[in-house]
């Protein structure tokens, strides 16, 4: 398998199922590491982590470990983390500033931009050592929009802008939520691990069919979820009203929602149904009036109309509209996982706002929430149950051939309660996965 | 230091004081072991919190996540669901057991009846084949009125505090 070629990955995807090798075999995963993460634009970090010169964070991309680093002109570079020396790690913190970065091992000292500036002892350099050889390696390319850092380990494929161009507005959409048009990533971060691949949870960001029975602990008597958000009295209706217990059945307007792709493996849920007319609370009233205030009122009432649930980058990022964050997949090994949840600041927004989003996103998607630890478990069971040879292939097929077009959007959609994004992620998967790297 | 100006009597707590405080800290420990969850945040003030940092040395849970920062509200609800049928991530459900060491009372203000008491948290849980530890140190903010002692705020400071976590059900 280390050398599949693309009839042998071919076979693993066929049109409604996917072969368990795909989420079990080491060997795959080996390839996903050369193929795909070895070439696909990942996310990496946002750009006010690294806000001035010299400050830095460490991301793994695939599991290559690399530095986000912010150099004196400005320019944010991301560079391997990895001393051109004998290969110590240079910077061992999650983050911090530096005006240089030294390696423990033997001193050897970087500039903020990666150039090689100081070896201890000099005078024992081999005759033709030149220092402008031995910089830290920079990844072969990056791209950013509205902050969020994107890098590909491959020096050529498809463009950044190719990659991220269909599903630009889905970003728009929540920076565009921060009355000054902007976010920070500086509310910390929730980290979770789990026993399982990478793709269980990528796919489950999109997965709209499983809520009312891997949620059924979220929901009261009637149906209804816990309030997700700041300003609502109560969350979305998920369940018939009366079946919440042995045989949950799923809500009517639940099953209105759609889904979409846009190419690239990229997607998105339509929004939660809730009642947009009776959201209010002191604190969301002062933030819609400052945003009001800030892009006038009918541009704010567009920006907080919701559209979106959840958005996937492919592969490794998704956006959630409904408690907002930023979610970041790193695959550690064929079933382990690890993902880490940024809360987004709204930048303008009043403080006030900012903590209610983190108070909620504390009991929707850390590792000690309402919401997440249910998935999490069902991630580990399939797993486990997916070691069982009864048969080979995971079934994807619900919706298959009902997608149409949205031509509004750009889009192609079908009902959430199908399985056409995933079918769309394999896609994508199968293309970066055929060809050798 | 002026503390020496302060009347010496309102701010050290009795023996008698520190046997109350230490019993009602084992008690919570107990009753989280035995999954009494409506008891044990029947122990918290109404404006009573619960928090697990996820920094070392957290100065706020407003602008910095956190593992656990349920108010009375949060914990009603994260109480609703610990008790439901369909909890996939207690089933099987977890056993734990707490182990509080190390009791210290770091202030007492006897007179306003308000105490904080330090201690070390070791909990063991087994779950599901798995066995984990938790370790670190709890700070509970008490309140001694007419109803007897609650809590204003339970705080644990986990050593890991930081770290990426296997799902987490249960309080700490």
């Amino acid at each position: 398998m280390r050398n599949g070629n693309s009839e042998d990955i071919g076979r693993f995807i066929e049109p409604g199922r996917i072969h368990r090798r795909v989420y079990v075999d080491p060997d795959l995963f080996e390839l996903e590491m050369e193929r795909l993460f070895g070439r696909a634009w990942l996310f990496v970090g946002h750009a006010s982590q690294v806000r001035d010169p010299g400050d830095f964070v460490t991301a793994e991309l695939g599991r290559q470990p690399v530095i986000m680093m912010r150099h004196r002109d400005g320019k944010v570079h991301v560079l391997f983390n990895r001393c051109t020396h004998r290969g110590a790690k240079v910077a061992n913190e999650r983050c911090g500033r530096a005006a240089r970065l030294t390696c423990l091992y033997h001193g050897w000292t970087f500039d903020t931009d990666g150039a090689l500036v100081g070896v201890p002892i000099p005078e024992g350099c081999a005759a033709g050592f030149r220092k402008e050889e031995f910089g830290l390696a920079r990844v072969p390319r990056t791209g950013e929009y509205r902050g969020f850092v994107f890098a590909s380990l491959a020096a050529s494929g498809a463009s950044f802008e190719d990659h991220i161009g269909p599903i630009k507005s889905n970003i728009d959409d929540l920076v565009d939520r921060a009355p000054d048009g902007e976010l920070a990533f500086d509310l910390g971060m929730h980290r979770y691990i789990f026993g399982g691949n990478w793709k269980l949870q990528v796919e489950n960001v999109l997965d709209s069919y499983h809520v009312p029975f891997s949620h059924a602990s979220t929901v009261n008597k009637d149906g209804v979820q816990f309030a997700r958000r700041e300003g609502d009295k109560a969350g979305a209706k998920v369940v018939e009203a009366g079946k919440t217990d042995a045989a949950p059945s799923t809500a009517q307007s639940w099953k209105g929602r759609r889904s979409y792709i846009v190419g690239n493996g990229h997607g998105w849920t339509s929004n939660t149904a809730l009642d947009e007319g009776k959201r209010s609370s002191p604190v969301f009233d002062e933030y819609r009036r400052v945003l009001v205030e800030k892009v006038g009122a009918e541009r704010a009432r567009h920006i907080l109309t919701p559209r979106l649930h959840n958005t996937l980058i492919y592969p490794n990022v998704s956006i959630m509209g409904l408690n907002i964050h930023v979610r970041v997949i790193k695959p550690l090994a064929v079933d382990r996982t690890e993902i880490t949840v940024y809360p987004v600041r709204l930048v303008g927004a009043p403080d006030a706002m900012n903590f209610a989003n983190i108070r909620l996103l504390n009991v929707t998607h850390s590792a000690g929430s309402f919401v997440q630890t249910d998935d999490i478990e069902a991630f580990i069971r399939t797993q486990k149950g997916l070691q069982s040879r009864a048969t080979d292939w995971v079934d994807i097929s619900r919706g298959l051939g009902a997608e149409e077009p949205d031509r509004d959007l750009n889009a192609t959609r079908g009902s959430a309660m199908h399985e056409m994004v995933v079918r769309a992620q394999y896609k994508a998967w199968l293309g970066y996965m055929r060809e050798a790297a | 230091m002026d503390g020496a100006t302060a009347p010496v009597e309102r701010t050290q707590a009795s023996e008698l004081d520190r046997s109350i405080l230490e019993a009602f800290v084992f008690r919570e420990a107990r009753l989280l072991d035995e999954r009494r969850f409506r008891d044990w945040m029947a122990l918290f003030a109404e404006d009573g919190t619960y928090w697990v940092p996820a920094i070392a040395d957290q100065q706020s849970p407003f602008n910095q996540v956190s593992l656990f920062y349920d108010d009375r509200e949060l914990m009603k609800t994260r109480v609703d669901r610990l008790e439901h049928p369909r909890i996939h991530i207690q089933t099987p459900a977890s056993r734990t057991a707490h182990l509080v060491g190390n009791l210290v009372i770091d202030r007492a203000d006897v007179a306003g009846g308000e105490y904080v008491v330090s201690s070390i948290v070791i909990m063991v849980e087994y779950r599901d084949d798995n066995q984990r530890i938790f370790a670190g140190r709890q700070t509970h903010l008490l309140r001694q009125g007419a109803d007897g002692v609650q809590i204003v705020q339970k705080r644990v400071d986990l050593i890991n505090c930081d770290s990426a976590f296997e799902a987490m059900a249960v309080p700490i």
